[in-house]
């Protein structure tokens, strides 16, 4: 057990607290999201993370995305979000690769959940894709403005990304985000991923979590198959 | 017999609505639905919601949780006690 984690030790069985530490994840992206969950995933000790993304940091980076600064403009994101998350030294691998995610990608094979952590939905129709058909839980997150939405989607279990979102395609504007409330639908994302690999009941399913930051509202949505 | 429309997000932030209830004597398709809808939200919904005949794209309509493109688009019938629930997905990251 890492010696770190002491203070989360009562909320997980022995069991479970031994099964977060041998956990892989792929997070595809290091832009909001992306940052925000491999920071709440190494500090819930899992074991390995998988960061992708194929961008360059940008000065319009800088309002949410928590690794990078005015000195990283121009350098690989996943390679400085590398950097500084190997400095904490809390015994997570770090696997950094500078990749574009489209159909041609080959998912790590020892990866237990996929974090969605991407910024339009034609990629993650792809993804999701992927890991539904490598049988891989897909933890979707999406945010713009104040508002934002998870969806957890486990194969055979719940309902399929495109069910829900069909019909919503890249409009080629950009969203507007903030970092709070980017950290919030990230947390959230990490959250239901660790109870879907904990294989928890109580995790999102077949529900649509609605987040609204401006009037502090949360609601969930029943979903159902076509 | 009544129906249940629901915002979310941004659609409910811009109407300070967070839904409505309507009585209908018969069911109704969702064409109808946004014609209503039009006539109590000054035509938010049809700008929103509608492109070319279809429903445009970037929006989503919920019908008690199905996506109404795999029900019957605008056609979708909508009868006594159905949840439709409307809202503009968050897309970034």
């Amino acid at each position: 057990m890492k010696d770190y984690l002491q203070r989360q030790f009562e909320i997980f069985t022995e069991e479970e607290n031994n099964k977060i530490e041998k956990m892989n994840v792929m997070v595809a992206g290091a832009g909001g999201l992306g940052t925000n969950q491999a920071q709440q995933l190494i500090r819930m000790g899992i074991n390995k993370i998988y960061l992708y993304d194929h961008d360059k940091v940008e000065l319009s980076n800088l309002n949410r995305q928590i690794f990078y600064g005015k000195d990283d403009i121009g350098k690989n994101k996943v390679d400085i979000a590398k950097k500084q998350l190997d400095k904490f030294d809390l015994d997570t691998e770090i696997v950094a690769i500078h990749e574009t995610i489209d159909e041609n990608i080959e998912l790590p094979d020892d990866i237990d959940l996929v974090f969605d952590a991407l910024d339009n939905f034609n990629t993650r129709f792809i993804l999701e894709e992927l890991s539904y058909s490598s049988k891989i839980p897909f933890i979707h997150g999406g945010i713009e403005s104040w508002f934002g939405q998870v969806l957890v989607i486990k194969p055979e279990e719940t309902i399929r990304l495109k069910d829900v979102f069909s019909g919503v395609e890249n409009s080629g504007k950009t969203p507007p985000v903030m970092s709070p409330a980017v950290s919030i639908i990230a947390s959230i994302q990490v959250l239901e991923g660790i109870k879907v690999y904990l294989q928890k009941e109580s995790y999102l399913k077949n529900k649509l979590l609605i987040v609204d930051l401006e009037s502090c509202e949360i609601q969930k949505v029943d979903l159902k198959n076509t | 017999m009544q129906i249940e429309v629901k915002f979310y997000s941004l659609f409910k932030i811009n109407l300070k609505s967070s839904g409505v209830k309507y009585d209908i004597v018969e069911t109704i398709t969702l064409l109808e639905l946004i014609d209503k809808l039009d006539k109590d939200f000054e035509g938010y919904f049809s700008e929103k919601l509608l492109e070319d005949g279809d429903i445009k794209t970037g929006s989503i309509i919920l019908l008690n949780g199905i996506n109404v493109l795999h029900i019957n688009h605008l056609e979708t019938e909508i009868n006594d006690g159905d949840i439709v629930t409307l809202f503009p997905p968050s897309a970034g990251g």
